[in-house]
């Protein structure tokens, strides 16, 4: 009760403080507006046909395959840059609803459109600081999927395993609300933000926020350290979800930046059902809560600026604290490649899923990705 | 078992060593030094690198491109440049962007610039204090007449928010005020001055590099080049007057920069001392710009070391 109150408040605080701060009433540039597509195409080949997911046997996969096309992203983004410290963004993404796991082929399997940025973006709250209001993107992918830069390629270690683990990591890439980042000093800069919670997917279902935020250091230029840190109340019972991250960012050699990004994420919704002796010999039946959680190791190398990139990148991920066998590690190695203008790339990469059940077996998928944005 | 999943890890190791290593075996090219950035110094930058060029055959070929000093800057922190050229200082997003990055820049003045306010030849109005041109380009004022010119409405020309030029101006002139929304947007100098030319009504702002034709040493026909003065108080200077740029008399002169990612490579730094050399301010001179004094000059020399 105290926390909606408190948020309620800092909510209406905000917009007070925006509707009174002549924001609106500033002389502005002609509007520099923009349209933009961006687009994933892959064609995935299937290595291996004993695997997890590249399973090929009927008996187990009853709509086997080997390779396939498939739009995995595509973007169409309006961008309007109304004065030197406001702009405006709204972003429809078209996600393809048939991921690596989903074999229905069902005729409805389309790339459908949905808002996924809708945000004002104003520069003017306080020095070197960016406050975003609306469907923004969330700190907790931003960070390191900046420093990955080839989403094109894979999400990032929080965001890509939800889908083929179920670990049910309630973090989004995007939500409503408000987040501000910004500058302290070139060694000391922030991030907060309050949102929904309920991601882009859904709206609100709750009377709770989530709250995010993170520290950045930057002690000697090339070497950054985030910590970051979220909490969701999740119910009226004594119910939370709690994710702590953090990232750390080298890029102290030419053309060469190594990243590596570790999380941990508890939900008191997520656990277990066991069967545990209550110390007289009888069994009974507890929750067993357990952590999600994972380390990440990546680095990109420039050979040409510009034109030719080699990557590389290491996942460990653990869905269940308390079952190492779900534990599953990924390697992923390309290159991307710019060879006439940046509006289109080739990136060809290998994906290498290992498991450590051993009733599941190792996947080798080899993709080429078309990337084209205009 | 184990063999059968170790052969696995070994199949996919190969995989991603050939789709790693194999672009690198492919990408033989010759080293070039990329320089990207400021509009005002594009052409002149070009200039120097083809007489550096033909100076020197056997050093690594130059290739100069624009976009703006924001583009230039950009560039020099995503390390897809080798030298920045900005007519503007590093913004401090810029520079911590660049402190995040492990982008130390080094910057060097190259030339100095006195930023010229341009009418069409046929305004009779010779003279601006900096307060009314600041008034103009915000919108506050929005005819001839009340700055002492004819009676007819101002056609403002101006940048876009790339240049450095632009942000030059702004923080400068305009006291960091927003630009009116009547300013037409050109993609470069060059096309500002063409808009002037053709525009009775109009105002623009270019380096001095651009107003004057280089067959008669005289500014291009159809453009007039206002003298400015502090205040309205002030005496009034030309750009075109090297002392007045050189002391601070002419109000709106600035220095233009080339940055690099620390100390230059060999190749870079080479470049640069043939442009900071007695050659390379000759050219500079011969552009329009004005070479730099001795207070850059120590400047410049302590960067490469």
């Amino acid at each position: 009760m105290k926390t909606g109150k408190i948020t309620r408040a800092a909510l209406f605080a905000a917009l007070a403080m925006l509707t009174t701060s002549g924001l609106f009433a500033q002389t502005t540039t002609p509007p520099p507006q923009t349209f933009s597509a961006t687009v994933y195409l892959d064609y995935s080949f299937w290595a291996t046909n004993n695997g997890y997911i590249t399973n090929t046997d009927p008996k187990v996969n009853a709509n086997p395959m080997t390779n396939k096309f498939a739009f995995r992203r595509a973007y169409f983004t309006y961008e309007n840059k109304i004065s030197a410290d406001l702009k405006f963004r709204f972003r429809f993404d078209a996600d393809n609803t048939g991921n690596l796991t989903s074999t229905s082929g069902g005729k409805d399997d389309k790339l459908r459109p949905f808002m996924k940025h809708l945000y004002l973006d104003w520069a003017g709250l306080l020095p070197n600081s960016s406050l975003k209001i609306g469907m923004t993107e969330t700190l907790a992918f931003k960070i390191a999927e900046d420093r990955w830069g080839l989403r094109s390629v894979a999400k990032t270690l929080v965001d890509g395993y939800n889908d083929i683990t179920g670990a049910g990591v309630r973090v989004s890439s995007a939500d409503i609300g408000v987040n501000l980042t910004g500058a302290i000093s070139k060694e000391l800069r922030y991030g907060a933000m309050v949102m929904n919670g309920e991601g882009y997917s859904h709206p609100e279902l709750n009377k709770y926020k989530k709250f995010g935020g993170y520290l950045q250091v930057v002690p000697v230029p090339g070497l950054n350290v985030w910590g970051y840190a979220e909490y969701e109340k999740l119910s009226d019972k004594p119910e939370a979800a709690k994710m702590y991250k953090v990232d750390v960012y080298f890029d102290m050699i030419a053309n060469l930046n190594i990243t590596g990004e570790w999380f941990t994420y508890n939900s008191d919704q997520k656990y277990n059902k066991i069967q545990q002796d209550d110390g007289s010999g009888n069994f009974v039946t507890i929750n067993k809560h357990f952590n999600s959680g994972g380390y990440s190791i990546f680095g990109t190398y420039k050979i040409i600026p510009d034109t030719l990139q080699v990557f590389a990148r290491y996942d460990g991920y653990q869905p269940d604290s308390t079952n190492g066998a779900k534990n599953l590690s990924l390697i992923i190695a390309g290159a991307d490649w710019t060879p006439i203008q940046s509006s289109w790339k080739i990136q060809p990469h290998v994906w290498f899923y290992n498991y450590k059940s051993s009733a599941k077996k190792s996947d080798v998928i080899v993709n080429v990705t078309f990337f084209l944005s205009f | 078992m184990f063999y059968a999943k170790f052969k696995k890890w070994i199949a996919g190791a190969e995989l991603a060593l050939a789709v790693v290593f194999a672009p690198i075996l492919i990408a033989q090219g010759k080293k070039m030094i990329q320089v990207k950035g400021s509009d005002t110094m594009v052409n002149l930058v070009q200039i120097l690198a083809e007489e550096y060029m033909a100076k020197n055959p056997k050093a690594a070929p130059i290739a100069v491109l624009g976009g703006g000093s924001g583009t230039g800057i950009t560039a020099l922190i995503n390390g897809t440049c080798d030298i920045a050229n900005h007519s503007r200082d590093f913004s401090t997003k810029e520079f911590n962007q660049a402190w995040e990055r492990g982008v130390k820049p080094r910057v060097f003045a190259i030339a100095v610039d006195g930023l010229s306010i341009i009418v069409n030849e046929k305004n009779p109005l010779n003279q601006l204090a900096m307060d009314q041109v600041g008034a103009i380009y915000r919108g506050d004022v929005k005819n001839w007449r009340a700055v002492g010119g004819p009676a007819m409405p101002i056609s403002l020309y101006g940048r876009q928010s790339n240049s450095g030029t632009y942000a030059f101006l702004q923080e400068h002139v305009l006291k960091n005020k927003n630009y009116s929304p009547d300013v037409k947007e050109m993609n470069g100098s060059a096309q500002i001055v063409e808009g002037v030319i053709a525009d009775a009504a109009a105002i623009g702002y270019v380096g001095v590099g651009y107003v004057i034709d280089q067959a008669t040493g005289k500014p291009l026909k159809g453009l007039k080049i206002l003298n400015i003065s502090k205040d309205e108080k002030s005496p009034a200077a030309s750009p075109l007057d090297k002392d007045a740029v050189e002391t601070g008399k002419y109000p709106i002169a600035r220095a233009l920069w080339q940055s690099t990612n620390g100390k230059p490579g060999a190749e870079a730094a080479t470049f640069l001392q043939f442009e900071l050399g007695p050659e390379g301010q000759k050219i500079v001179e011969r552009e329009g710009f004005y070479s730099i004094g001795a207070k850059y000059i120590e400047a410049n020399m302590k960067n490469f070391k």
